[in-house]
């Protein structure tokens, strides 16, 4: 199908990328201008993000390509259980976050703290545990990165470009990962703050107009909703199990909310949402943001539901290999049902959203990279200009290692890592957001709890067999060990984690094994911008990393 | 814990406030359902999209709450406002 270029469409997105190019260089010619006042505006030097600016950057950070991508193809193939529970996934994020991500602001400020494992590392006094962190933190984010380009292929791919050519298909990948490396590079994370602008604007719009004009065009929300409880309620033809779930049954309860609330507690600890967290001006910008990011939570609900359109379309999801592929479902009711002209612009905000978080994420992955592995481990006396070279070297070798990824290997490689990357990055949660309350925790049993958890998820992830394709890494559901309760795994291998390590610190308290230094206050975790030994953190995280705080 | 009742009102109410938000919307057999609609969509679809809402002003409320509290706290210990613009600039003078 579609071997036809749509130029119409491919004139707009190239025309929006170049724009969204430009600015990425512009962000960085800003600073070398020495024009303070837009670096305090716009750029992280000096004084980091306030509200408005951060509620971008973190609406860009969190709602990716991918999840615009993923999460109404998900609602296209099996409904409300794998789908819709995005939702509440976001909901309950930001009350979590609410709760716990001020204290990290404070500690992270008075410490001069870049990552997550600095905070764990200095909190426990224990190297180990902040590479655990660390390397938990790399591993699921990078193929989070490479998941946003498969966003961007999946857009490509509906254009028209490609075809059997392997370098013709890839090419426009390569180029518009070539620009995002060379921008990230020069700008830091000016330049995805800046884009986020771009991204957002055009998400907003081209959702909006998505919400009231296909339902007018498809028959109203009534056929909408009709044709998708149909179609999910047909049997699958390899299980003989009904597709999908309109809404859930009794069985899906748990499920639906263990995956909900195990996505939300994750997803704050993923270090590209740290890092733009930490970006901001006073201890209260993340506060304000988990009252006001919610509108993304609207958004991505409605945008769940264009999944429902595509089925009521009825859009060819067949790919270019011929197989179905779920994933084209948007794309593909964007090039069906609206003018050229609009198809253009939301492909471009798609393309373009890929571009924010794998800025962002690549930035976060080098500096923990940088932070925890280069400086803790290889080369302790490196100087802050070495770190923030190490870590301009490590965002490119991680935005490189990405597209490698998408190119070299299976897209469900991505996919899979992807999955086990949520239940992995969940297994930090002890050693953070109980550490910022309480050290009680033995820095023994974080780790042996993070171990038990990291391999007990991996095994139950592996033994999830797709019924349809029998092959492994079938889903993020498994029974909970003992019942017949599918729940979300990665919440399961938590409270295993938390089993582990509170059993542990009572055998290791009883020992008296002695405990690391703790080199923060209490009063640390209640400091403010303006107080005593309180530092700016952005223009560390701004030079592409991780140069000491100056103090 | 016998200084319970030493914690402030802003505390607890938020702290209420805050579980309600995460609690409820995670209650899915009070929301599993078809009817009634709303505008063609389904109560399941409609209900979880009006806690967007119903989160957002809970949150803003513990908001605002633990603001006032923390503002009250800063100032009896002598500590500046941070969101005034030269907050940052007067430790610029200790390093």
């Amino acid at each position: 199908m579609n071997t036809t270029v749509d130029w119409v469409q491919l004139i707009i997105v190239i025309a929006i990328f170049a724009g969204v190019t430009v600015m990425g260089f512009m962000a960085s010619r800003w600073r070398s201008t020495g024009r303070l006042d837009n670096l305090d505006e716009w750029g992280l030097g000096g004084r980091g993000f306030g509200t408005f600016i951060t509620w971008f950057l973190l609406g860009g950070d969190l709602y990716t390509a991918y999840t615009f991508i993923a999460v109404p193809a998900a609602m296209y193939a099996t409904g409300a259980i794998s789908g819709f529970f995005a939702v509440p996934y976001t909901i309950v994020a930001y009350p979590i976050v609410f709760i716990f991500m001020a204290r990290l602001w404070s500690v992270s400020h008075r410490h001069g703290y870049v990552t997550p494992a600095d905070f764990v590392g200095g909190r426990y006094g224990s190297k180990a545990l902040s590479l655990a962190v660390a390397v938990t933190g790399i591993l699921a984010t990078m193929p989070y990165i490479a998941l946003q380009l498969v966003g961007m292929q999946a857009v490509f791919e509906t254009m028209g470009l490609g075809g059997n050519n392997t370098l013709a298909k890839d090419l426009p990948l390569l180029i518009a990962f070539a620009v995002l490396a060379a921008y990230t590079y020069s700008s830091g994370l000016r330049a995805p703050a800046m884009i986020a602008f771009v991204k957002d604007i055009l998400i907003y719009l081209v959702i909006l107009v998505a919400i009231f004009y296909l339902p007018h065009v498809l028959g109203g929300w009534d056929s909408i909703f009709g044709a998708a409880q149909e179609k999910l309620a047909k049997p699958n033809p390899a299980t003989g199990k009904p597709t999908g779930a309109f809404i859930p049954g009794e069985a899906g309860y748990v499920s639906y909310w263990t995956l909900a609330l195990g996505s939300a507690m994750a997803l704050f600890m993923y270090p590209h949402s740290v890092t733009a967290v930490l970006s901001t001006k006073t201890r209260n910008v993340v506060r304000r943001n988990a009252t006001l990011l919610p509108a993304y939570s609207l958004l991505l609900g409605l945008l769940a539901l264009l999944g429902f359109m595509a089925i009521k379309a009825n859009v060819n999801v067949k790919g270019l290999d011929g197989l179905a592929n779920p994933q084209l479902a948007i794309p593909r009711l964007f090039d069906q049902e609206f003018p050229s002209w609009f198809a253009g612009i939301a492909f471009a905000a798609i393309a373009v959203g890929a571009l924010v978080p794998a800025a962002i994420m690549s930035i976060a992955a080098a500096n923990l990279f940088t932070r925890n592995i280069y400086r803790d481990f290889l080369k302790p006396s490196a100087t802050p200009a070495q770190e923030a070279k190490v870590s301009k070297l490590a965002s490119l070798l991680v935005k490189v290692g990405a597209l490698v990824f998408v190119l070299a290997m299976d897209k469900t490689v991505a996919l899979n890592l992807q999955l086990l990357g949520g239940i992995w990055i969940l297994q930090t949660f002890p050693a953070i957001v109980v550490g910022l309350y309480t050290r009680w925790f033995h820095r023994y049993a974080l780790l042996a709890g993070w171990a038990v958890a990291m391999l007990f998820g991996t095994i139950s992830a592996y033994n999830v067999v797709n019924p349809a394709t029998k092959k492994h890494f079938g889903g993020s559901l498994a029974n909970i060990p003992g019942t017949s309760m599918p729940a979300y795994i990665a919440l399961t291998a938590f409270v295993l984690n938390l089993v582990v390590v509170i059993a542990l610190t009572f055998v290791f308290r009883a020992l008296k094994v002695p405990d690391g230094k703790d080199s923060t206050h209490p009063t640390d975790f209640v400091a403010d911008r303006g107080d005593p030994g309180v530092k700016d953190l952005p223009e560390i995280i701004d030079d592409g990393g991780a140069a000491t705080a100056k103090s | 814990m016998s200084r319970l009742s030493a914690v402030k009102p802003a505390y607890w109410i938020s702290g209420v406030l805050l579980m309600v938000a995460i609690v409820v919307p995670l209650l899915v057999p009070t929301f599993a359902k078809v009817n009634p609609h709303l505008w063609g969509f389904p109560f399941f679809y409609w209900y979880q999209l009006m806690w967007v809402f119903l989160s957002a002003i809970l949150v803003s409320i513990s908001y605002r709450l633990l603001r006032t509290e923390e503002r009250r706290r800063r100032a009896a210990q002598g500590l500046g406002d941070p969101d005034a613009p030269d907050a940052g600039t007067a430790k610029e003078g200790d390093q």
